[in-house]
């Protein structure tokens, strides 16, 4: 954070570019050790943010979406991820960003934004919870245009075996859904999705990029993003998303790269409840709805 | 049941030069996108329609249903039917012919015609030689066979097939062939210039008094045609070396159209379902004819189909060449527009070749090509019909009930396309 200004009195620092993410992944991993205590008050913001139209082409191309004028309704987390990992990374954050594990993840689309719109981003964390393995955090994001708000993010994370702090409320990470038979979606998840989601949104947390750097963080294989399982979900439903949307989605059983999965979708009022599961073993990765706001 | 279809508006995205602002969008991100304007400007969200007919001239083998799954990410009902139409640059007004026939038969209620066209995304194809290697690869059952098959791989094969703007069975690009019909013809470099600055000014006019305000919808960042070019003069365009037609040649890069990228479609309806739903009726599509030539072996122009298809047409309709108000001849190079009017006034050409013991006649320049057409906009192949169609429509409503307008396209493979439409 050398272009940070000083925080001012609320804890908001403005950083006047995006933090380069594979150095706050190294400098999270190096300073794992000995974290602890409540939630740091900070909030980083950037503004003026556009879009870059070329992550953007690649972004919707690894997920599925086609190319239009309007954001896809995840892409403004690639925008504001940046911004939580150097929360995360940095020393006053109670817990080790490597072995975090996403687990939730809500947003609301409040309006369709316009590929060209300059946003202002401020991401902040809150809500150290009890989790019945360990402790959960919300990593928020706000995106605003023009002075109003336009998209709001929630990531829930999990540190296994964290405490968290006395009086902690008990943490929320599943979300509803109703029945959603399989349908007849079926993806073929490829090896080299992970470094291809990677590369488009700058998550570079190695165990995404391949087996071994996997195997290192406790998983047999590497495993897909959430955020790219959510995005290709929601990708599917192209053309027939509400304008403004609240989307909520549970991570449940990692993805592992390749696999094969099947999305299942049913319509409910005016939205849609969604369900990704292995196509083998029906095991769920992820379950979600998204409703018109 | 025969009745006429009525238009009843249009969308396309700005054209843009190939390799520029839409590089990374694929035919289908720009139809959908399209298709979604559309739908956006005439209340079209979850409505079911008749059919959606649309297509691409270079088009990806994975886009073998290009139009039904552009159908699938856009607004409309997921019910709509589609498919695909390819005859080269005619593709678009070919599909609102078909779209209109249908709806004129009652088979259909309603209808999207369109075409988009990438050069920037523009397949590539493995060597055609590797292809077959790799083929017997794959249907090798023994590993001596499949050892066999792969001895024939040699180096060069790994230099993809680029996609070429050349006939398939004379070698030449649709530039050179045009040339050859610019020199039968004495199409000189003067009036080509003319005709391209002409162009320019008459689609900034348009753009400046708002007439495409309810055609075209801002897609990445373009909101106007990006070939055009507002200031174009013949001493700019004079300056020009030929590209087509050797040293002496009288095309240049000025007076043809460049590579494109882009998207059109019209809406069709009958006139209930337009009242129904209070949608305007811009003009109707009377009547659609097509022809083809033989420029292979019958020593005729590859772009000079449109007009043997123009008498056709006429005829049936029982209008002569001067019954129009407007006139939408698609400027692929100037010299194909310029061809097409020095033919149908020429009595010997008319008689010989069309069959017709008085010529058509002459066009009053004024009433051609009044908005602007492809020198300009640009040329995206199978966009183009939906870009005229919309834009003439449009052009009749304003000029009021009963105007008649005649447009002309041709396209590779020695065929053309003509339709008339009526206010």
């Amino acid at each position: 954070m050398g272009s940070a200004a000083p925080g001012d009195a609320a804890g908001r620092t403005e950083l006047a570019s995006a933090p380069s993410l594979p150095a706050l992944f190294a400098r999270a991993a190096v300073t794992a050790r000995g974290r602890g205590g409540d939630l740091p008050t900070t909030r980083l913001a950037r503004t003026g943010v556009r879009a870059d139209q070329q992550q953007l082409a690649g972004y919707a191309r690894v997920c599925g979406f086609g190319l239009s004028d309007v954001l896809p309704p995840t892409f403004p987390h690639v925008l504001a991820f940046p911004l939580q990992v150097a929360l995360m990374s940095d020393r006053a954050f109670p817990l080790a960003l490597p072995g975090l594990v996403h687990v939730r993840n809500r947003i609301d689309a409040l309006r369709p934004i316009g590929t060209g719109e300059a946003l202002d981003l401020e991401v902040w964390a809150e809500r150290f919870a009890r989790h019945r393995s360990g402790a959960t955090v919300d990593l928020c994001a706000s995106v605003s245009a023009d002075g109003a708000e336009v998209w709001r993010g929630r990531s829930t994370y999990l540190a296994r075996g964290a405490t968290p702090p006395d009086g902690a409320p008990e943490a929320e990470v599943t979300v509803e859904v109703g029945d959603v038979p399989d349908g007849t979606i079926r993806w073929l998840v490829d090896g080299d999705t992970g470094r291809r989601y990677a590369k488009v949104s700058g998550d570079v947390n190695p165990i995404h990029l391949s087996g071994l750097t996997a195997k290192a963080f406790g998983f047999k294989r590497a495993i897909a993003h959430g955020m790219w399982v959510a995005a290709r979900a929601l990708a599917a439903l192209e053309g027939r998303l509400p304008a403004a949307a609240s989307v909520d989605v549970a991570f449940r059983k990692p993805l592992f790269l390749p696999s094969t999965v099947t999305l299942a979708t049913a319509e409910v009022g005016g939205g849609w409840d969604l369900a990704v599961r292995n196509a083998d073993t029906g095991a769920e990765h992820l379950l979600g709805t998204v409703r018109p706001r | 049941m025969t009745r006429k279809a009525a238009i009843v508006g249009g969308n396309r995205i700005p054209f843009a030069r190939s390799g520029s602002a839409y590089a990374r969008a694929s035919n289908q991100d720009m139809l959908t996108a399209t298709l979604d304007g559309l739908v956006a400007r005439f209340g079209l969200q979850g409505v079911q329609l008749g059919e959606v007919v649309a297509g691409a001239v270079l088009k990806h083998s994975r886009d073998f249903n290009l139009t039904r799954e552009s159908v699938l990410g856009s607004q409309l009902a997921a019910r709509t039917p589609a498919y695909d139409v390819q005859q080269a640059c005619g593709t678009g007004l070919e599909a609102a012919v078909l779209v209109a026939n249908k709806i004129a038969l009652g088979q259909i209620e309603s209808g999207i015609a369109g075409g988009v066209d990438t050069t920037s995304d523009a397949p590539l194809a493995v060597n055609d030689d590797l292809r077959r290697v790799l083929l017997q690869v794959a249907s090798a059952r023994t590993v001596q066979q499949r050892l066999k098959a792969l001895a024939g791989l040699r180096p060069g094969q790994v230099v993809p097939d680029l996609p070429r703007n050349a006939e398939p069975r004379t070698g030449l690009s649709m530039g050179e062939h045009a040339a050859v019909t610019a020199r039968q013809w004495e199409i000189g470099r003067a009036e080509q210039d003319e005709l391209a600055v002409a162009s320019h000014r008459n689609l900034a006019a348009a753009y400046d008094r708002g007439f495409f305000d309810d055609l075209v919808t801002p897609y990445l960042g373009l909101t106007r045609d990006e070939n055009l070019r507002p200031d174009s003069n013949v001493e700019k365009l004079a300056a020009l070396g030929p590209v087509f037609g050797g040293e002496d040649g009288t095309m240049t890069a000025g007076n043809s159209t460049p590579l494109s990228d882009g998207a059109s479609a019209v809406l069709l309806a009958s006139d209930e379902w337009a009242a129904a739903r209070d949608l305007p009726v811009l003009a109707h599509l009377v009547d659609a004819q097509t022809a083809a030539v033989d420029h292979v072996h019958g020593g005729e122009g590859l772009l000079m189909a449109p007009v043997h298809a123009t008498p056709v047409l006429l005829a049936r309709n029982g209008l002569s060449l001067q019954d129009f108000d407007f006139y939408e001849i698609h400027e692929a190079f100037a010299s194909t527009v310029l061809a097409t009017l020095k033919a149908w006034e020429d009595p010997a050409f008319c008689k010989e070749k069309l069959g017709l013991d008085v010529p058509l006649g002459a066009v009053d320049r004024s009433k051609l090509n009044v908005n602007g057409s492809s020198l300009a906009a640009g040329h995206p192949f199978a966009a183009t019909g939906g870009r005229i169609v919309a834009a003439l429509a449009k052009q009749l409503h304003e000029a009021g009930p009963g105007k008649r307008g005649l447009i002309s396209i041709c396209a590779a493979g020695g065929q053309g396309v003509v339709a008339i439409l009526e206010s």
